[in-house]
């Protein structure tokens, strides 16, 4: 595993006592797991992603300034190393997003062609091949608009904040946000789901 | 979103392409605010716009709220937890190459 917090001093880091990783680690670990399977679509490399993130917080912690939340800057670090994991494993530029390519030719790409009529969110989402359509979707994202989508419409971060993590101004992660759903979209859409695993056809009508 | 057909051969219950009263790149100008809208992050003169030209082009109407669905089941998408096996394997990984280096 390669150090690589940009906050650590190069040469002696300063670093935290266990009993302060501990902590740091216990009030955070499952938050940046969250993130970190969101952004890589698989449970190996979320741990990856998250013992890289909690080791370079570990030797970078006394240099944390408290200008940001604890977990801001948590996000932050994650956000980076996820980024250079990426560069590591694949070498090839991401596209980019155009609004044009979203819009719809044909009738059929309109609307989402999935059950979700009368559904809670949460009940929609017990369909597993909604939620295997939906994460498809996530994963198939470039990165840098995957991850505008999963900080701001999966982690609740304002856009704000998402600009914080992600070193952007606010108009940019809006529109990295907004063609994100674009796609997101564009893919459940060509998904037909029509079947509804687990549930009897109005017994889950509120 | 504006593909040309005669209003008889319109079904009042599916979107449509036809009977549009707008220019045809008022589909791709409103899509370029949907987030916003979504969001409610524009003015409300703008607001009113968008609601008028949905009022005119159901297809819009249907894109817009497939939009607003796809929103609503990424921010109600569960996540998978970690064991406390996990964690401590993690924790002690961590440590592992901390002292490592």
């Amino acid at each position: 595993m390669r150090a690589i917090a940009p906050h650590t001093p190069p040469r002696k880091p300063a670093r935290q006592t266990p009993e302060e990783f501990d902590k740091l680690y216990r009030d955070h670990v499952d938050l940046i797991y969250r993130y970190a399977y969101r952004l890589c679509g698989d449970t190996e490399s979320a741990k990856d992603l998250v013992q890289e993130t909690f080791l370079n917080a570990y030797q970078g912690l006394k240099d944390f300034r408290g200008e940001a939340r604890v977990s801001t800057w948590l996000y932050t670090i994650a956000s980076r190393a996820c980024i250079r994991m990426r560069r590591k494993r694949k070498g090839q530029p991401e596209h980019e997003l155009s609004i044009e390519e979203f819009v719809p030719t044909s009738e059929g790409e309109f609307r989402l062609q999935i059950p979700m009529d009368g559904l809670s969110p949460e009940e929609a989402l017990q369909n597993k091949e909604l939620r295997k359509a939906l994460d498809q979707a996530i994963e198939k994202l470039p990165q840098k608009y995957r991850m505008a989508l999963v900080l701001r419409d999966m982690e609740g971060f304002s856009a704000k904040e998402v600009g914080t993590i992600m070193g952007l101004n606010e108009r940019a992660v809006k529109s990295r946000l907004h063609r994100a759903r674009l796609f997101v979209r564009r893919e459940l859409s060509a998904r037909g789901i029509t079947h509804h695993d687990g549930y009897k056809p109005g017994s889950m009508h509120s | 979103m504006t593909k040309k057909k005669t209003a008889t051969q319109r079904k009042p219950s599916k979107p449509s392409s036809h009977g549009h009263s707008h220019r045809q790149g008022d589909c791709v100008n409103l899509l370029r605010q949907l987030s916003a809208y979504i969001d409610d992050e524009l003015p409300s003169d703008v607001c009113t716009e968008i609601r008028r030209h949905m009022g005119a082009c159901p297809n819009c109407e249907v894109f817009i709220s497939s939009l607003q669905h796809t929103v609503t089941l990424c921010r109600h998408r569960p996540a998978p937890q970690l064991t406390s096996a996990d964690r401590k394997n993690m924790r002690r990984a961590i440590l592992d190459a901390a002292n490592a280096q």
